[in-house]
């Protein structure tokens, strides 16, 4: 087990290092005049050369990339070229945000897959259709189509929750929920409809199963067959499911925290992007990574512990 | 037991979204003024300060010297009285006395000195607005003197505005929070950075009856969508508006105030001495290209009427503006064929222009379409936004759309008509235009100045030098409640022009 877990760190590790010096070298070959960026259109040309040298782009490329790895493996990302702020600061300030809608879209879309799914196993006939119909359009809208109509619809006319902004946990409890609200339940349609067919397709397969015939036969009632048997044989599926959902929200965030002005890791990526702003950048590509790399080793340790056969391969 | 919990986290959620309906933090009918702004807060450092829409986050900490009012016009705030001498390189200016920093320190002719040599030592853009300061001198405790290598028409304006802001000498070299002897202090405890920034009162501030709100929260909302919401759920009391939400948002019953920050769009001819497309160096050939656009159409189309069609360099409010002028160029595509025969390009000619779909995507098919029906072969270049302003600037292209404004006439000029300004990537060069330039510099009064700006203005647009066709207008909406008054060469309304509205 633990050569298992030591070769995925190692393969997670070298992710990481693959991926930001990637980035870095995008970032540093689109030819972006940076410094014009920052200082507008407004700037003289000795402005402009002067900020570039204060932020080290007129030094060679690998020098640059030496000195930014020096630093981010002890654990100092920077800081923003664009703002001053620091970019640990900022990744500090956002992560919990996205995490917050991210982890409350997965608890509902775990919840409402398992009750839809169970529902439309057992019930069949028109309640599975149903299901069936709303998972492929559930599956087919776009998230920031239903975060648009649920922004319009239940904050802006109807006012019962907060159209943008976040509440940080610790500052109001209620507000916190009120302000995640909208956002993860737009992230949750997808996951739902997803997982939702997980869990059917799976349930209907372990409700053919020979184990659960000798629980009937044997006298049991449908409802101590299914929540105590059924779904229990029929949840490892659906875990990998919702494991994988949990990191295509988190990209699906972006798009969200925008329409709700949620001040997440994906509005910090997104205006580093299109400013150019690379330290900034850099940070959070190298945070998601290892939120991501963190997520499927954990699925892998949980696939290990349940079945010892993965860890010889 | 795995359903029971499920099922309680399910009711909890559900049961909270009920619970709290009825209106999130409306700010109405409080002491508190809470704007939306569209961009980032720049460093609390005023020497990487910025001096656009990020000038609301400095507002409230940092006073200037000199205050700019509704019109534009230079009023009193630290600076109580100010002159120029004869040769008008050096102001003199006169302190208000026993003001201080929040701080403690008293703001002195020590602290003027220190802090405007710091903003002028930085590369941001309020640096850039004073980089013509020599020195500055402390000739009592109250009277400073600030020395300038030239004259120059834009100091006076400038120190009201994020270059004149002072700061806290103890502050200065690395303000982790910023320390000014404005009307408000940053509340950190309340503050996110990046995300929410709120102000409390300076309980000792000297002129505090101009500000009529206890608390001012400003809050960055990247997104045109996430504002709008905002402004209309009663989250904001304050923020631009997209010139095509104006209706909606109008009809919702909120304030929209609409005014001219003094950006001129349309087609700029960078090529003026026809270095690369040969044909833009005759005169005819520019004038052809100023009467190939429907202005009027195409302000109605980009922006949705709102606009003013316009032919010459400044705004209306703006020095240096001449009414007349806009009648110099008609649409008449049949003119401009016939001035394009006259030049010896009577099939036109052809040019590579930088496609600004992605981001002007309406001005950008005008612009084409336009040349095209005068006969002006175009071919569009593709490359990402962020690369436009730099390949403007080395030089890559003989004309493009383009938009420039600037907060006073000098500014605009000195951006784009000089040898050597940022926005001439062609390094064209007037003789004629650098005398004006040069007396109107060293012009002492108003009249003169205001007399030499329009003769520039009238040289320009004869020699064709670019073809604008609109005024741009902004929109900035407030709530019912609230009340703003927009100000000439400010992109947002400073927040020193807010108040609740009356009854």
């Amino acid at each position: 087990m633990l050569v298992f877990l030591f070769r995925r760190i190692a393969a997670g590790a070298v992710l990481v290092v693959v991926v930001a010096t990637a980035t870095f070298l995008m970032l540093s070959l689109t030819g972006t005049d940076v410094a014009r960026n920052i200082l507008g259109e407004t700037a003289t040309r000795d402005a402009v050369t002067a900020k570039s040298q204060e932020l080290g782009l007129d030094q060679p490329l690998a020098e640059r990339y030496w000195h930014w790895v020096q630093h981010a493996v002890q654990g100092d990302l920077g800081t923003s070229w664009f703002t001053g702020d620091s970019v640990n600061q900022s990744l500090t300030d956002t992560l919990p945000v996205t995490l917050s809608v991210v982890l409350a879209g997965l608890l509902i879309a775990a919840v409402l897959s398992v009750l839809l799914g169970t529902a439309a196993a057992l019930r069949g006939g028109w309640v599975d259709r149903l299901v069936q119909i709303g998972a492929v359009l559930g599956t087919a809208v776009p998230s920031f189509l239903i975060a648009l109509v649920l922004a319009v619809t239940l904050a802006v006319r109807l006012g019962w929750l907060p159209a943008t902004g976040y509440v940080a946990m610790d500052v109001s409890g209620i507000d916190w929920l009120r302000s995640i609200t909208l956002p993860a339940v737009s992230l949750a349609v997808g996951a739902t409809a997803a997982t939702a067919m997980q869990v059917r397709g799976a349930l209907v397969d372990v409700l053919r199963a020979d184990f659960v015939r000798t629980l009937r036969s044997r006298g049991l009632n449908t409802r101590s067959v299914v929540f105590r048997h059924a779904l229990r044989n029929a949840a490892p599926p659906a875990l990998t499911v919702l494991a994988l959902q949990f990191i295509g929200l988190i990209g699906g965030a972006v798009v969200v925290e925008k329409v709700f002005g949620l001040p997440g890791i994906g509005t910090l990526a997104n205006s580093a992007a299109v400013r150019g702003d690379a330290p900034v950048l850099l940070g959070t590509v190298v945070v998601t990574v290892v939120i991501v790399v963190a997520v499927n080793l954990l699925l892998d340790i949980a696939y290990g512990w349940l079945n010892p056969k993965v860890r010889v391969s | 037991m795995r359903k029971t919990v499920a099922f309680v986290g399910a009711a909890v959620l559900t049961a909270t979204v009920a619970a709290c309906g009825g209106g999130g933090g409306a700010a109405g009918g409080d002491s508190t003024l809470t704007l939306g702004e569209s961009v980032t807060a720049t460093p609390w450092d005023l020497a990487d300060a910025s001096i656009g829409p990020e000038a609301q986050y400095y507002q409230p900490v940092y006073d200037t010297l000199i205050r700019l009012d509704t019109k534009g016009k230079a009023t009193p705030n630290l600076a109580t009285s100010w002159s120029y001498d004869k040769s008008r390189t050096t102001l003199t200016l006169k302190l208000r006395e026993g003001i201080k920093f929040t701080d403690g320190t008293a703001v002195d002719a020590d602290a003027v000195k220190k802090s405007l040599t710091h903003t002028r030592s930085g590369s941001g853009t309020a640096a850039g607005q004073i980089q013509d300061i020599s020195g500055v001198d402390v000739v009592d405790e109250h009277t400073v003197a600030i020395r300038l290598s030239h004259p120059s028409a834009s100091l006076v304006p400038a120190l009201g505005q994020v270059s004149g802001m002072i700061a806290s000498p103890k502050a200065l070299d690395d303000p982790k929070t910023p320390v000014g002897s404005g009307p408000y202090r940053l509340d950190t405890a309340a503050t996110t950075v990046g995300t929410t920034y709120t102000y409390t009162r300076n309980a000792d501030y000297w002129n505090a009856k101009a500000f009529p709100y206890d608390t001012i929260v400003i809050k960055y909302l990247s997104d045109q969508t996430a504002r709008n919401n905002a402004l209309m759920s009663g989250q904001l009391d304050g923020a631009t508006l997209n010139l095509n939400r104006v209706k909606t948002v109008k009809s919702r019953g909120l304030n929209v105030q609409t005014y001219q920050p003094g950006d001129i769009e349309g087609l700029y001819i960078w090529d003026r001495a026809g270095k690369i497309v040969p044909a833009l160096g005759k005169l005819k050939v520019r004038q052809a290209l100023n009467h190939a656009f429907d202005k009027k159409a195409i302000i109605k189309a980009s922006k949705t009427g709102l606009g003013t069609p316009t032919a010459q360099l400044f705004a209306k409010n703006e020095e240096g503006y001449a009414a007349d002028l806009d009648d110099t160029y008609s649409y008449d595509p049949d003119k401009a064929r016939k001035l394009l025969a006259e030049a010896g390009y009577p099939n036109g000619f052809s040019v590579t222009i930088p496609d600004m779909s992605s981001i002007f995507p309406q001005e950008q098919a005008a612009l084409t379409q336009s040349l095209k029906d005068i006969g002006i072969k175009v071919t569009l270049d593709n490359l990402p936004s962020n690369q436009i302003f730099s390949s403007l600037l080395a030089g890559k292209y003989a004309m493009s759309y383009f938009k420039l404004g600037a907060t006073t006439s000098w500014d605009k000029v000195q951006l784009q008509l000089p040898k050597n300004s940022t926005w001439n990537p062609f390094k064209y060069d007037d003789p004629k235009v650098d005398g004006l330039l040069t007396r109107i510099g060293e012009a002492s009064d108003d009249d003169q100045r205001a007399e030499l700006f329009q003769k520039l203005n009238t040289y320009v647009v004869d020699q064709a030098w670019n073809a604008p066709w609109n005024v741009m207008v902004n929109a900035y909406a407030t709530a019912k409640d609230v009340k703003v008054t927009p100000q000439p060469g400010a992109q947002y309304p400073p927040i020193y022009n807010f108040e609740p509205a009356a009854g």
